[in-house]
């Protein structure tokens, strides 16, 4: 970027020097005086409607809106005159005029910006005597409220909803005073639900479905976790009173995510108090399960571990991870099935072909993973084949925001119809399942598509070939050799090239990352790598086996074969992942142990099933699909299950005690951590800012190029979840699924799903 | 959704008149509301689909503009304004007796669905108060019995002659005026070319486009003296040379302001009804001078028949080769449509206006930037108010000098004057620059009916600063009334005799600005509407001593701060009216209105 041009101004007498161009509101606000506003927020469109922000600026013969007045060089402006106060003061008693007094039982009471400005600006005292104005409260869905008498018409969630959203659901109707919001679809809102009207109402306008006149602000302790949810690692903000998350929300906007929350991150907490939740271990007896002890149940699954080994060898048994549970978990879990039982079959549903970027990246992967600051800094991005507004909503939110702040550019090459595609600068829509041929034409050349395709993709390509330091973002179906096909063509793009690759949910890249792989050790080690093997065979007091495991969808033929006599399943749903339509299939196991929150199709068939704590219960890391590792913590008790950390620590001893491998004597997530940072290729990160609640890039990264790597056909594949849904854990989030548009998928053919997801 | 094949055409015709769709968004919902009645949901969805826009889109720009409605009207809509001009002469009773005679309240439909009655602001016919419109059509200078005829007229199924160009217009010359702008007025169909052609039309066209450049063209107005004539009196010549000469390929504009709304104001309806092709031409000079080849007139949605006779004159300018193509040979190429405003005031202001005429709701925007650089659609856009492009053939013709030489220094030229209210001859008037403002009230406009003495006038609109009868002994340029306190504005003066209610009329002003507020800002938002219910219980006898300092002083919390001058405009009347008639706030403290009888107030609440 060039140099921007500095210049120097005056606020109450102190100079400040800043870049030409900035509000005065700004210079303000970093000079520690404040300037009050409610319609004024950064990089959203300018108001100038509340004139809350009027300071006094030599020369001119009337205040001037701080938001809208451009600092120039010599420029004098107080904000600290009497003539400022006063209009700060009348502007208040304006407001208040016809705004209802029911503070008390209103929401926003406590955190509501009209009384922060009302104590600190206002009167003492009302002198409106005259008949208030009142409209009936709307409900506008499930999850959004409105009343109008209390929107002071700031317009902040109108364009948020349509600049920053690009979904356009708000509006205002009448005008004057009787002027309000309107949703878009006759008193109701069809729209992405996520919510962000609700954070941004700086008063009690807009409320939230599932957390209106519970509880008082000041009664709530606040956690800020990563989402549990997608792969994009969003900040979230639980508020929690007597063990029980009431709100999730992003009001501090400390995250990776800035100001942006979608609906699953705002809304889909509920799952924690679901009725369905499992919270006692249950053990299968006589053909049913039925609850048990905790002792009994952990005694029972080490016992049949012990006799499956015994009996058909470690190779006998397999293991499937999470893609929920934070990175010690899966390190614990790793270290469990190869350290402990002995074997190397363990794997999880890769929704990413994360070992694929890492073994094509080798030890460039360092600075060639973009993080999503980069999405938003970046001059343009090359989304292949993925609906990012709906599959990676902070993506999506950071490709928009990059458009609408600096004019980036977006290429899209894509399949399936998405909502992003109306922001591209150049965009080729091709059949579905023809994108991986796409990528191997832009890097080679090869391939034939029809006329249109070809043109739009030439158009494209030229385009992009002009850019610098793009990022190219990925979805599934751009896995193995269409995996290299796309870095090879963006590592010839001039600039510095990044690549993201999108998975699933909450922690897909860490389960990669800490080797839920059934040929990869922590850190993309080869399996095949002898002194891999050695150090980490050192470091977990067993010898690992050279001898490669086999992948999760392998380990359901091979139970259904009777090859594989156990199968622990850790926070997975592998009957619905893999498609497995019979269950009985699994008859030829002989133990199944299933831990995880929810009876899950797998879990129904299970022989012991271990009630696991959610993300939201536990302490731990994240790392999103980025690369960005976060802390998550324990924000309530999760009455009853215990976190996956906790289990598979126990199990490691009971089986040290029957004689099995060595106990795993990390006693925290915190001490896992230590060993993952001195251990695992990539993760060797500062904690400070982990503590701190910030987010650091992790590069877990292969150490060589590894161009003869082949990621194996049909491992690699996404849920396809949406805004919507999320998994199995999705099908518990109440609320979230309470609302019309969950019903609706966005992909489907029939158009009245079109109308309003594309609009 | 099917329609009927003339409004298929018309959509269509009106889709290809803009370069951005949108901007027909709100002429398609009025003239299918002609069609219909009102705003069905399914026609909302069609329109929305032709536009290309979402339906929260078409719905919030609807819910902006207060003559689109979503709900069926009477076959018959009776209008009846009661804002200031009418106000005086009778209309708050008109208003009463029709309700009388209909049975019907304000904003009700009579069972048969026959009659509906509304209690409108200002629809523009000052000069012919009391007024009313029934439909489109306006009917003028009204009284009970009048209005009685009418109603027989429409309940035989008949439809009573609406008046074809708004009265006091066409009138016996007085000696004092120089009639420049108006001097077709009166000549039998002054709306056709043909008579424009043989009253000197189209020859300054003819000498801007052949014999002059551009800049000439911006010199020769600055050379004259022309200010603002919407009410702001900026020269005309400055604004014109503001637009950049270079705009990396940007188009250019030119708008005509012709949303004439300010109370009392009622001269740009005459300048179009009887003359549209002056307007036209000095629309194409305009464009001319700064390099635009496009034009819009706005014209407020009610004037739906002037807009009908100036795109008839539009027409015509086409056919004969001054709009269009290499206008008379010059090379000059010049589009211009009528657009139509659907009732809303704030859209007379200059950027709530292009945010109108881009088919959103009227809401003003930040400026800087002006809209000389960034206007509408974005780009440089030059807009002047109807009867400052119509003075622009005359200047070009006769010479910058003439026409400044007509008035006073800085002031060049002539103006229209709307004298309404308490006059014994309400009627539009070309006067310099300059002139005297008692003599036009005494002497052109035939004084005070009944001898009574003068209370007040208010200058130029209602949102002048009034001035007391002692006041007016002033010259009529824009300096001038500026140093007596008050604005020269839109040439829209309204005198209040001595039995005028000074309450009243401050409470009456207050509910147009309240009903007119965009609702944008906060101070004029709220502001408004305080001031209305706090006159309102004022008027009726709930007032409190404390009230009218409260009074002045929440208007002064408006002025100066709202985001628009449509705060100061509410707030510049009632802090002069608190200012200079005190003692009739004081009046009321005791009790009833000492103007009216109590029943009447009680009524027309």
């Amino acid at each position: 970027m060039p140099e921007q041009k500095q210049i120097t101004f005056t606020i109450n007498d102190q100079k400040v020097t800043t870049a030409a161009g900035t509000l005065v509101i700004e210079a303000a606000m970093h000079q520690g005086i404040e300037v009050p506003s409610f319609c004024y927020y950064p990089g959203l469109a300018l108001q100038a409607a509340c004139r809350m922000c009027l300071v006094e600026v030599e020369k001119a013969p009337k205040l001037q809106t701080a938001c809208t007045l451009v600092a120039v060089e010599g420029m004098v402006v107080k904000t600290d005159t009497a003539q400022v106060h006063k209009a700060r003061k009348d502007m208040i008693e304006f407001l208040l005029s016809n705004h209802p007094l029911d503070c008390p039982v209103c929401d926003k009471g406590g955190e509501c910006e009209l009384q922060d400005m009302t104590f600190r600006y206002g009167l003492d005292h009302s002198r409106f005597t005259e008949e208030k104005l009142h409209y009936p409260e709307e409900q506008w869905s499930p999850l959004v409220f409105y009343d109008a008498p209390r929107c002071i018409l700031c317009f902040r969630c109108v364009r948020i909803c349509d600049e920053g959203m690009d979904v356009k659901a708000l509006g205002v109707g009448a005008r004057g005073v009787h002027s309000v919001i309107l949703p878009n679809e006759k008193g109701a809102l069809a729209c992405e639900e996520c919510g962000m009207c609700i954070d941004i109402c700086p008063v009690g306008a807009l409320t939230s479905g599932t957390y209106r006149y519970q509880t008082r602000p000041w009664e709530m302790t606040y956690v800020p976790e990563p989402c549990t949810h997608c792969s994009n690692g969003c900040k979230t903000t639980l508020s929690v009173r007597n063990n029980e998350i009431l709100r999730a929300n992003n009001r501090d906007h400390s995250g990776i995510n800035g100001e942006f929350l979608c609906g699953k991150g705002r809304f889909g907490f509920d799952f924690t108090h679901n009725p369905e939740r499992v919270r006692q271990p249950l053990i299968r007896r006589n053909g049913k399960l039925e609850p048990a002890s905790w002792e009994d149940a952990l005694e029972e699954v080490s016992r049949r571990f012990k006799q499956v080994r015994d009996m058909h060898g470690p190779a006998a048994i397999g293991v499937i991870g999470s893609n929920h549970t934070t990175n010690e978990e899966n390190y614990l879990l790793n270290r469990f099935a190869r350290a402990t039982l002995g074997t190397n079959n363990i794997d999880h549903h890769r929704t990413a072909d994360y070992t694929g970027l890492a073994a094509a990246l080798g030890p460039r992967a360092k600075d060639s993973l973009a993080t999503m600051a980069d999405v938003y800094a970046s001059n343009a991005t090359l989304v292949v084949a993925n609906d990012v507004t709906q599959q990676n909503p902070l993506v999506a939110w950071q490709i928009r925001t990059a458009i609408r702040h600096h004019k980036a550019r977006l290429y899209v090459i894509n399949g399936r119809p998405s909502k992003i595609h109306r922001k591209a600068s150049y965009l080729a829509e091709v059949p579905r399942g023809t994108e991986r041929e796409v990528v191997r034409w832009l890097s080679t050349g090869q391939g034939d598509f029809d006329e249109n395709i070809r043109t739009a993709l030439s158009a494209l390509k030229a385009g992009i070939e002009k850019e610098s330091d793009v990022v190219i973002i990925f979805g599934a179906d751009i896995s193995g050799s269409a995996l290299r096909d796309l870095v090879s063509f963006g590592s010839k793009l001039p600039g510095h090239t990044r690549f993201m690759t999108l998975g699933d949910y909450a922690n897909s890249r860490g389960a990669a990352d800490m080797g839920i792989l059934p040929d990869r050790l922590p850190g993309y080690a080869p399996l095949a790598d002898a002194a891999e093997r050695a150090r980490f065979s050192k470091l977990w007091g067993s010898e690992i086996s050279s001898a490669p495991g086999i992948t999760a969808r392998e380990m359901m033929e091979a139970a259904a074969a009777g090859k594989l006599k156990a199968l622990y399943v850790v926070g997975a749903n592998p009957l619905k992942t893999f498609e497995v339509k019979q269950p009985d299939r699994l008859a030829g196991l002989e133990l199944l142990v299933v831990q995880d929150m929810f009876l899950t199709e797998t879990a129904q068939r299970a022989d012991v099933v271990l009630p696991a704590a959610s993300t939201y219960e536990k302490d731990g890391t994240l790392t999103n699909t980025a690369g960005e590792v976060q802390m998550t913590h324990r924000s309530i008790d999760p009455q009853g299950p215990r976190s996956d950390f906790d289990l598979i620590r126990i199990l490691s001893h009971q089986l040290s005690m029957l004689g099995v491998g060595s106990p795993i004597r990390l006693r925290t997530p915190e001490a896992a951590f230590d060993e993952i940072r001195q251990n695992v290729h990539g993760y060797d990160l500062p904690v400070a800012g982990l503590l701190a609640g910030g987010a650091e890039l992790s590069t877990a990264t292969c150490q060589t190029v590894e161009p003869s790597y082949e990621t194996p056909a049909g491992v690699v594949f996404s849920s396809n979840d949406f805004l919507f849904s999320s998994g199995t854990l999705g099908r518990y989030c109440s609320k979230l699924k309470s609302t019309n548009e969950a019903k609706d998928t966005p992909w489907s053919s029939s158009p009245n799903i079109q109308s309003w997801w594309y609009r | 959704m099917q329609l009927p094949p003339s409004l298929d055409a018309k959509f269509t015709e009106l889709l290809g008149r803009y370069p951005v769709k949108r901007s027909a968004l709100i002429p398609m919902m009025l003239y299918a509301q002609d069609q219909f009645g009102f705003l069905s949901d399914d026609m909302l969805e069609e329109i929305a689909k032709r536009v290309g826009i979402n339906l929260i889109e078409v719905t919030e720009t609807l819910a902006y503009y207060s003559m689109l409605r979503r709900k069926p009207e009477g076959r018959y809509h009776i209008q009846v304004c009661t804002n200031i001009s009418c106000m005086l002469r009778g209309g708050n009773e008109l208003f009463q007796h029709v309700q009388k005679r209909l049975g019907i309240g304000n904003k009700e439909v009579s069972p048969n669905g026959t009659f509906s009655l509304e209690e409108v602001e200002c629809i523009g016919a000052c000069t012919g108060a009391p007024a009313i419109q029934i439909n489109y059509d306006y009917h003028e200078n009204l009284d009970p019995s009048k209005i009685d005829t009418i109603f027989e007229q429409l309940e035989q199924g008949k439809r009573p002659k609406p008046v074809s160009v708004i009265s006091g217009a066409i009138h016996e010359r007085h000696p004092a005026e120089v009639v420049v702008i108006s001097r077709r007025f009166g000549i039998p169909n002054s709306n056709k070319i043909d008579v424009y052609l043989q009253h000197d039309g189209y020859q300054a066209l003819e000498k801007a486009l052949k014999q002059m450049t551009p800049d000439q063209i911006v010199d020769e107005v600055k050379k004259s003296n022309l200010r603002g004539r919407g009410g702001a009196g900026f020269p005309a010549g400055m604004k014109w040379s503001f637009v950049p000469k270079e705009t990396g390929g940007k188009p250019k504009y030119i708008i005509a302001n012709g949303d004439e709304s300010e109370p009392g104001t009622s001269k740009d309806r005459p300048l179009m009804e009887m003359d549209p092709h002056q307007l036209i031409e000095g629309m194409v000079i305009a464009g001319r001078a700064v390099g635009a080849e496009r034009g819009y007139i706005y014209i407020r949605g009610e004037y739906r028949y002037v807009i009908d006779i100036v795109e008839a004159a539009i027409a015509e300018a086409y056919a004969k080769g001054y709009l269009g193509k290499d206008i008379v040979g010059s090379g000059f190429n010049f589009d211009l449509a009528a657009h139509t405003g659907a009732g809303a005031y704030e859209c007379g202001e200059e950027s709530a206006l292009m945010e109108s005429l881009e088919g959103k709701r009227g809401y003003p925007r930040i400026r800087p930037p002006f809209p000389a650089v960034v206007g509408l659609y974005g780009c440089p856009t030059v807009i002047n108010n109807v009867e400052t492009l119509s003075s622009v053939p005359a200047v070009i013709l006769r010479g910058g000098e003439w026409y400044a030489g007509l008035g006073t220094p800085k002031n060049g030229g002539t103006r229209l004057y709307a004298v309404s209210g308490h006059v014994n001859r309400p009627g539009i008037y070309e006067l310099p620059m300059g002139f005297n403002m008692k003599r036009m009230i005494e002497e052109v406009a035939g004084g005070v009916p009944s001898g009574k003495k003068i209370k007040a006038v208010v200058p130029g609109g209602s949102s002048c600063p009034l001035l007391t009868g002692d006041e007016i002994d002033i010259a009529m340029d824009f300096d001038s009334v500026a140093k007596a306190g008050s604005m020269l504005g839109s040439g829209g003066t309204v005198v209040l005799d001595e039995d005028t209610c000074m309450v009243d009329f401050a409470r009456r002003i207050m509910h147009f600005y309240a009903h007119e507020s965009c609702g944008w800002c906060i101070p004029c938002r709220e502001g408004t509407a305080w001031l209305r219910q706090l006159l309102d219980r004022f008027h009726d006898g709930g007032g409190r001593a404390s009230d009218i300092p409260l009074i002045d002083e929440l208007s002064k919390n408006m002025l100066g701060r709202t985001f628009c001058p449509l705060g100061d405009a509410a707030a510049m009347p009632t802090i002069s009216i608190v200012k200079k008639w005190r003692n009739e706030f004081e009046e009321h403290l005791r009790g009833d209105c000492p103007y009216k009888p109590a029943d009447v107030i009680a009524e027309v609440r």
